[in-house]
């Protein structure tokens, strides 16, 4: 081509693309060189021709059938459940909150562990000094029952063992203050039985053991002991005693003395 | 929904709102016919092409990477043309080759064409292509070269070329 032809803007040109300058350059080109001029002429036609050229139409169905196609991937896709994007935003708080639930779990655990082994081990020590007071009453039952004095006494003071003493314990106290021939035996048993003079059994068995004993030491302490309870049904084996002759003289002025308080 | 570009729509669609998708195809779909048509000269085909075209677009919307809307669209739409065109004709002869064979062979059939149509089938395909995309379809020389893999101002040269080419044979046979 030509060095100063201008052929290869000449589309360009037509198309009223070109920049002020080349537009300007080209129109003056033209005016002077009929070589270029024809060319131009000759593409002018041309384009013409692209421009009167028909356009065909698809028809009806083209559209349709893509709305279809569409329809369908909307179906499809409505199917599709995304995760991927609001997965990650809430991955942080969750897994905190799965460390913190864990160890939350871990400790809860452990405590609950530790509660029921204390449970378990106070029930054992309590099954172990249900069986250790089992084992003294029955040694203390038996002692009492033995030949010697001493031994008897020492059973007798077993009751110190017991703060709740059952009837069978009271009772075999009271057979001992009752009807045992050591003076001693008796007066330890009454002792034991003092501490729990409230108990009806108890009350009973001093009443009767105001009527059959023959210790003065024993009857003064029984004495004023029921006194002390303000036992009624004293009064009696009381009167009774003073209305004895061998009762000595300090137990009757004793008697005297206590009655008012009790009536 | 009008003011908005080609590239806007479609990257919305992208994201998932399909129902743009109706906006391209109401916008292009004439356009692609058009190219297809007076590439092949054959109505049924083109209608069929175009609608391959658009039905690619749904699938592969995600594939989308915000170049120009048009030279993705036309890009499908030639590659539709080649893929039919090998697959016609078993013998795997050159691609543009066999393309302007095809719609020679359809100009001694119809007499239907336009002067301009025929003008156009005598040029090569390459040339041919290029012309009707820039004349018919008004795509610029950029997204030409997008299209076809070069450069703008190669794509300009080879207009050049071929519409002189294609102004002598129009003329000629006037």
């Amino acid at each position: 081509m030509e060095n100063n032809h201008v052929t290869k803007l000449l589309p360009e040109y037509l198309d009223n693309t070109l920049s002020k300058e080349d537009k300007e350059k080209v129109r003056k080109h033209i005016a002077d060189c009929i070589q270029c001029k024809l060319e131009h002429d000759e593409m002018n036609i041309l384009f013409k021709a692209f421009e009167n050229e028909p356009i065909s139409v698809p028809t009806e169905s083209l559209t349709a059938k893509f709305d279809k196609a569409l329809q369908q991937e909307k179906m499809e896709t409505s199917k599709v459940i995304p995760i991927s994007s609001e997965k990650k935003k809430i991955g942080w708080a969750s897994n905190m909150l799965k460390v913190a639930a864990s160890i939350a779990l871990l400790v809860a655990s452990f405590q609950m562990g530790r509660f029921l082994q204390q449970e378990k081990s106070n029930e054992d020590i309590a099954i172990l000094l249900d069986e250790t007071l089992q084992v003294k009453q029955t040694a203390m039952l038996s002692l009492m029952e033995n030949q010697s004095a001493s031994k008897r006494i020492q059973g007798v003071n077993y009751i110190e063992e017991f703060p709740n003493p059952d009837e069978a314990i009271v009772k075999a106290l009271a057979n001992r203050l009752l009807h045992d021939e050591n003076d001693n035996v008796r007066l330890n048993a009454f002792e034991a039985l003092s501490r729990f003079a409230t108990s009806p059994t108890v009350k009973q068995a001093f009443i009767e053991a105001l009527d059959i004993e023959k210790n003065p030491s024993i009857q003064i302490a029984i004495i004023q002991s029921l006194v002390k309870i303000q036992e009624k049904k004293a009064a009696a084996p009381m009167k009774k005693l003073l209305e004895q002759e061998d009762t000595q003289p300090f137990v009757r002025n004793e008697i005297e003395l206590a009655l008012p308080k009790i009536i | 929904m009008e003011e908005l570009s080609d590239e806007i729509v479609m990257q919305k669609v992208a994201a998932g709102n399909l129902d743009l998708l109706k906006v391209l195809f109401d916008r292009h779909h004439r356009h692609v016919y058009n190219f297809l048509y007076k590439m092949s000269g054959d109505k049924m085909l083109s209608e069929d092409l175009t609608q391959d075209v658009f039905y690619k677009i749904i699938k592969y919307r995600s594939s989308y990477k915000n170049g120009s809307f048009v030279a993705w669209l036309f890009t499908i739409a030639r590659n539709d043309l080649k893929t039919h065109f090998t697959r016609v004709h078993k013998n795997h002869e050159d691609i543009d080759a066999v393309d302007y064979k095809k719609v020679e062979n359809q100009e001694d059939r119809s007499e239907e064409h336009s002067h301009l149509q025929n003008a156009l089938n005598k040029l090569d395909a390459t040339d041919r292509e290029l012309v009707i995309l820039n004349r018919f379809q008004e795509i610029r020389y950029n997204e030409l070269a997008e299209i076809t893999g070069s450069t703008p101002g190669a794509i300009k040269t080879r207009m050049s070329r071929a519409l002189k080419k294609l102004k002598r044979i129009y003329l000629e046979n006037i």
